[in-house]
């Protein structure tokens, strides 16, 4: 505009200072990002536990960043390295250890590698069906702060938990692993700590953890068997079908209970030894101190007959089968079967009604001669005897049935035999087997030609017989007839006088001195003749009708 | 390279409504009020625009940290969760073998927010030092930055879609890690700082205006 500046116009200096330079409040946003940032660091690196390095010999299944460490069943820290030691021998595991869990790793903690197991907790228990192998851990309870550990080959057996361990003798482990639940009625209430082979490799000893307030349940008399899944027994007995649980059908367990005829007893001293019973019917027998064997010698098929099938008398279980097997008779030198039976005579007392249990029981304590003559009348006199039956026709099992047969042949027991042999009668099925084959050698040995011809010389002479009988009919009828006829005109002769007789009496008795009196007389009379005749016909036919048949030719009219 | 002094709308003492386009004469050079058409407040250069940038720049990268070490997914198959980073991410694609995947992954997720906070740095830097060298590229470099900016959200959306997919209770399932959180934050922090930056400070330097220093 002006060439001129004007200075008036020139703007004046203003007094205030102007607000400049100030942190524009943007700025807040990189220190939230930092201070969100840093926190997260901080949090991580406080929340950083201990790491720790576990020597192991082998580490089947642990992987680094998925094998987990557990103690009571919570992840406590994460495999980060597997690696072998420098010598090649063992394996080095390196952990973090859960900050929370820093405290535990003491100088006696134990660790080992727990073998993956399926479990069924119920329906959310499903995720860990297939869980990995993890790492076992047990808090130690030392003081002294430790990060190098070595692992454990084998679970050491529960410590910390309240409860006591027992110890299972057992032929054979079965399905059974560690932590295999221990049931007792049905209620999940221990497991299984550990396994091992007894000291002479004949047995399995199992160590079982009871927890604390059912540890009680498990005395003196407690009777523990394996209830690993289903087990189906089709014997002589029937079917049986037994399970535990779900989870033990598929993980094995345990069970343990007190026979209820047996008072339940002390509560059992830890670490006390049972045996482990194959199954519960096994496990809830009676026992039976006293057995008696017997020898059976059976001349039939013992196919079917099983070692412990049952032995019973009249029907009740008294013993069952302890062996099965071949002897050779001295006499005849042939093969028969030879059954050894157990026999347990506190079965019979059960079963016995009490007030005879006390009798029994006198007669089982009697002594061995005592005992001897008490076998020998049973057998001898009273004709006890063992019999082989049958006890399914679908399965052809066997048992072996005692019962009295008063008619059964008569034997002589030999005390000087150890086991005493029994005398036996056939068995049921033998016996009607033996029944049927001899009356099928009966009819195989009848002379069935023979019979038939003598039929047929029989039918023959009948025919005869008959042909005779005809022509004696037809001779009577030539003979007898013509008499009867005669007999007859006669009659009629009688009748026709007779009938003139009373017509001319009609006439003649009209007329006074006629001859009609004189005439009926002699009629009347001849009347009274043909009667007569009549009637010693009809007598004689009545004392011989057979003169219808034969005929008479001298008759007397 | 064209470094001759330009006629700009600042240079001559006008002013461009950043709303309505109207060009106006300032109301005085330090304060240059109001658009007379459309109300808008009228700026020189954007307010604080390096600055803003700066902040937004510098919260993206400390974001970038924490994205790239925390896991953005959290895969739990039976009870086993593992957590996969980004990067853990593009080492397992490319060991199982799918490399031309693993390097689409590597370059969206790391190597593009971390080209984006570099260029802007850049950007900012060359504008404060006042260097008057390269426009043109610095340009492009600037619109680049820009238009990657609303396709690094792909990852996040990737992570989004798996999460909501796989969702196989209790067999497998997949969580959103933090690190996504952090990832979301990087992209949305390096686009605003993109949107903060005002381009034409790249020319300032070399044409320069008299407000600029009034």
């Amino acid at each position: 505009m002006a060439d001129e500046p004007n200075l008036d116009e020139l703007p004046q200096a203003t007094v205030v200072r102007k607000k400049r330079g100030r942190i524009s409040i943007v700025w807040i946003i990189p220190i939230l990002a930092a201070v969100v940032a840093v926190g997260i660091a901080v949090q991580r690196i406080l929340s950083e536990g201990p790491s720790i390095t576990i020597v192991f010999k082998v580490a089947e299944g642990v992987e680094a960043g998925k094998t987990f460490i557990k103690y009571k069943d919570v992840n406590i820290g994460q495999v980060t390295a597997v690696q072998l030691s420098d010598d090649y021998a063992k394996v080095l595991v390196r952990a973090k250890i859960a900050k929370s869990a820093a405290g535990l790793m003491v100088k006696d903690a134990k660790f080992w590698v727990v073998e993956p197991r399926i479990s069924l907790s119920g329906i959310s228990g499903l995720s860990t069906l297939l869980s990995g192998n993890y790492i076992g851990f047990e808090a130690g309870k030392a003081d002294q702060d430790e990060r190098d550990f070595i692992g454990l080959d084998e679970p050491p057996p529960i410590t910390n938990q309240r409860g006591r361990k027992f110890t299972l003798k057992s032929n054979s482990l079965g399905s059974l692993g560690v932590g295999a639940p221990v049931y007792y009625r049905q209620l999940s209430v221990g497991e299984v700590a550990a396994y091992n082979l007894a000291g002479d490799g004949k047995s399995v000893e199992i160590t079982v953890f009871i927890n604390s307030p059912y540890d009680k349940y498990v005395t003196t008399e407690t009777r523990f068997w394996n209830a690993s899944g289903v087990n189906v027994t089709l014997g002589a007995d029937g079917v049986e079908v037994q399970t535990e649980s779900l989870a033990a059908l598929i993980a094995g367990g345990l069970a343990f209970d007190v026979p209820d005829v047996v008072s339940p007893g002390q509560p059992a001293a830890a670490n006390a030894t049972f045996t482990l019973y194959r199954n519960r019917a096994v496990a809830m027998k009676q026992p039976d101190p006293i057995a008696r064997r017997f020898a059976l010698y059976f001349d039939e098929s013992v196919r079917g007959l099983s070692i412990g099938a049952p032995v019973t008398l009249y029907g009740l279980p008294v013993g069952e089968v302890a062996s099965v097997g071949m002897s050779i008779d001295p006499k005849t030198q042939a093969f028969r079967p030879r059954v050894l039976v157990t026999f347990f005579p506190e079965r019979l007392m059960a079963v016995l009604r009490e007030k005879q249990q006390a009798a029994g029981k006198a007669l089982e304590d009697a002594s061995p001669e005592a005992r001897q003559r008490n076998i020998r009348r049973q057998v001898e006199e009273n004709g006890l005897r063992a019999q082989l039956q049958t006890g399914s026709y679908l399965t052809g099992e066997l048992y072996v049935a005692f019962a009295y047969y008063p008619n059964a042949p008569k034997v002589k027991l030999d005390f000087s035999k150890d086991p005493l042999e029994l005398p036996v009668v056939p068995g049921g099925l033998a016996n009607i087997e033996a029944k049927l084959t001899s009356i099928l050698a009966k009819v195989d040995n009848m002379p069935l030609n023979a019979i038939a011809l003598e039929v047929k010389g029989a039918i023959a002479s009948l025919d005869q017989t008959l042909k005779d009988a005809d022509t004696l009919i037809k001779s009577v009828d030539a003979q007898w007839v013509p008499e009867g006829t005669k007999t007859l005109e006669d009659a009629r002769k009688a009748i026709a006088a007779a009938d003139r007789a009373l017509s001319d009496a009609d006439t003649n008795l009209l007329a006074p001195n006629s001859p009609a009196p004189q005439d009926l007389r002699d009629t009347l009379q001849e009347v009274a003749r043909a009667a007569r005749a009549v009637r010693v016909f009809v007598d004689y036919l009545e004392r011989h009708p057979d003169v219808l048949i034969r005929g008479k030719p001298q008759e007397k009219q | 390279m064209r470094t001759a002094v330009a006629t700009t709308g600042a240079r001559l003492g006008l002013l461009a409504c950043e709303s309505c386009q109207l060009v106006s004469r300032p109301a005085s050079a330090t304060e240059p009020g109001f658009c007379r058409r459309c109300g808008e407040q009228l700026e020189w250069r954007r307010h604080a625009s390096i600055e803003t940038t700066w902040a937004l720049v510098i919260a993206a990268a400390i974001c970038y940290i924490p994205a790239n070490a925390l896991p953005v997914l959290t895969t739990t198959t039976l009870g086993t969760s593992e957590g996969d980073t980004i990067l853990g991410g593009v080492v397992f694609l490319y060991t199982s073998g799918s490399w031309p995947l693993a390097l689409v992954v590597l370059i969206a997720s790391v190597m593009i927010p971390l080209g984006k906070l570099i260029a802007l740095s850049y950007l900012l830097i060359t504008v404060q030092r006042g260097s008057v060298k390269s426009g043109h590229e610095r340009t492009r470099l600037y619109r680049m930055v820009e238009f990657i900016g609303r396709w690094s959200m792909l990852d996040v959306f990737v992570d989004t879609f798996t999460v909501a997919l796989v969702q196989l209770q209790p067999l497998m399932s997949v969580d959103p890690g933090p690190g996504v959180l952090f990832f979301a934050a990087v992209v949305v922090l390096t686009m605003l700082a993109a949107e903060s930056f005002d381009p034409r400070l790249i020319w300032d330097s070399a044409n320069p205006y008299p407000a600029r220093h009034g």
